[in-house]
């Protein structure tokens, strides 16, 4: 667990980071979402000391940072940028015994370590241990960043736009990854975005910052249904809210007993893609199964409608 | 390499092992440049003792200057040395702008004759290539690179040691192979103040008139040139290549 207290950065008269304060829990995404100089990345790089706060604190666990000595924290906290940052002059193994090694890791631990992280991020250890960065697409070069960040097992992971160099096919699969990779291993993250859709993809909370405040903090539907401020208002789209809310609900949340015709819907699948299948198949409700296949009811448009409306 | 490529460079290297040591062969070919029957081969000393003592004050020079450079280079690229770059840079230009013949002439009555002051001659003067090129060369390694390896925990010692000094390592050392070829010609006038080498060669040529010596001495000085500088560039490219981005083909 993360606790950021009163956090403030200042350059001189200019104030980056304006007395922040959340509560990451353990095992949680929370993204920080907001405009380019909004103070997100500052406020990301201050939980690990590559910008020392101007004032406040940041506890881990219930320590301070400030008491542990700033290479012994960032060993102990993953960190992902953008563009990666890869040795490029060692293979893709080297680059991921990184910390262990830093560490004093035994060579047997460190090689079973890069094996089991290659396997987890679908890389053939075979094939990939023995690679140079330049010899790998933008796919595989994030995927091995995380392995990195990732490889001494840290509680925490900072991520800074950790998917802003990939194409927009293989950044959704890499934010699907991201996550199960994250459910697993019950890791704590940190991610900063100016992607809202991102945002809402990996957040379990979202903190939206503006010219260094932060002005709200909530889970996404609570962002979606009470924005605190107009910026968050007009930060999450008008126009896309009620749809953005479907996507965070699952079709057992507009389970409705009952039988219909056509192809069944999983239970587990949200309530835009439930929608979006209905309007596809021009039909007013479909039959809900789950994994197994057995009947549990249906779900029907009105019902799925209900859910999309800002007094859900 | 192509085999051409390596026949041309093992010709050259066995030309050059052959004159030194047994220049005999070669009279029938620098004997029409002689007058007066001349002898056609440098006949004051060995050819071979000379280029060894003529090699040797390069290197010395060289691997001082090495030091040096890259010392005030990496010094001058971390925090608290940053100011002192334009200062280091201002020193370094002028050692390689002070033409070494005025550093002899100034080094002699303070050092006397011999090997001493051609050493500072030429360890002035090739400061500045392995100097810009360390600086150059630090200065390169994308700051993304470092700002994920100070964000792993490496510590400012093994970020020099680990990440900035491998990447940096294909130009320091073509900084280092052209302070090399530099100093393998200048060195030619250290004879003038009787460093040995092969610039005596050279010298004696001139004062008797003698054509055959001074192609001679220049000869073996521009085999050792090409030769060192084909061997250096070698080894560059073996070590860019590891770091996935090959430099383009010296000449």
């Amino acid at each position: 667990m993360i606790e950021i207290e009163h956090l403030t950065k200042r350059y001189g008269a200019t104030i980056v980071v304006e007395d922040v304060s959340l509560r990451v829990d353990e095992g949680t995404i929370a993204v920080i979402v907001g405009t380019s100089g909004a103070g997100k990345s500052t406020l990301l790089r201050m939980i690990n000391r590559l910008v020392e706060p101007s004032a406040g604190r940041v506890l881990i666990d219930g320590q301070d940072t400030m008491a542990i000595p700033e290479d012994e924290l960032r060993h102990r906290i993953g960190y992902v940028i953008q563009g990666y940052g890869l040795f490029p002059h060692r293979t893709v193994a080297e680059n991921i015994a990184t910390v262990p090694r830093l560490l004093g890791w035994d060579k047997r631990r460190i090689a079973a370590r890069i094996e089991e992280l290659l396997d987890l991020f679908q890389l053939e250890p075979g094939e990939f241990a023995k690679k140079f960065p330049h010899e790998l697409s933008g796919g595989q070069q994030q995927r091995v960043g995380v392995a990195r960040a990732l490889a001494a097992k840290p509680g925490l992971l900072l991520m800074d736009e950790p998917f802003g160099a990939l194409d927009p096919v293989i950044r959704s699969k890499a934010q699907d990854d991201l996550v199960a990779i994250q459910r697993r291993l019950g890791t704590t993250i940190v991610l900063v975005t100016h992607d809202m859709n991102e945002a809402f993809q990996l957040g379990d909370r979202i903190a939206v910052m503006d010219q260094a405040r932060l002005l709200q903090y909530d889970t996404p539907a609570q962002l979606l249904t009470h924005p605190a401020e107009a910026f968050v208002e007009q930060l999450v789209g008008t126009a896309e809210r009620p749809f953005r809310l479907l996507s965070l609900t699952r079709v057992q949340a507009a389970l409705e007993p009952g039988a219909a015709d056509g192809d069944p819907i999983l239970v587990s699948e949200s309530l835009r893609d439930a929608l979006s299948r209905l309007i596809w198949v021009g039909r007013d409700a479909l039959p809900v199964v789950d994994a197994t296949g057995a009947a549990l009811g249906r779900v029907s448009v009105r019902g799925i409608l209900a859910h999309g409306r800002s007094i859900a | 390499m192509s085999a051409r490529a390596f026949a041309l460079r093992a010709a050259a290297l066995l030309l050059l092992v052959l004159f030194v040591t047994a220049p005999g062969l070669f009279a029938f070919a620098f004997r029409p440049l002689t007058v007066n029957g001349a002898p056609a081969i440098y006949n004051q000393g060995s050819l071979l003792a000379l280029t060894l003592s003529h090699l040797r004050i390069v290197v010395l020079a060289t691997l001082a200057s090495t030091i040096l450079a890259v010392g005030l280079g990496i010094f001058v690229t971390r925090p608290s040395g940053a100011e002192f770059l334009p200062l280091s840079r201002s020193l370094v230009n002028i050692g390689q702008t002070f033409p070494p013949i005025a550093v002899l002439a100034i080094a002699v009555p303070l050092v006397g004759f011999g090997e001493k002051p051609t050493f500072i001659a030429l360890f002035l003067y090739g400061l500045l290539p392995i100097f810009e090129n360390t600086l150059t060369g630090l200065m390169d390694v994308s700051p993304q690179t470092l700002e994920a390896a100070k964000g792993m925990g490496l510590n400012p010692r093994q970020r020099l040691m680990q990440v900035e000094l491998p990447l940096a390592l294909p130009v320091i050392l073509a900084g280092i192979r052209l302070s090399v070829i530099i100093s393998l010609g200048t060195a030619t006038i250290g004879s003038t103040v009787a460093a040995k080498g092969l610039g005596e060669v050279i010298i004696a040529g001139l004062q008797s008139n003698n054509v055959a010596f001074v192609l001679q001495g220049g000869l073996v000085v521009a085999l050792l040139a090409v030769l060192i500088h084909d061997g250096m560039g070698l080894a560059e490219r073996a070590v860019a290549r590891r770091l996935g981005r090959p430099v383009d083909e010296v000449a």
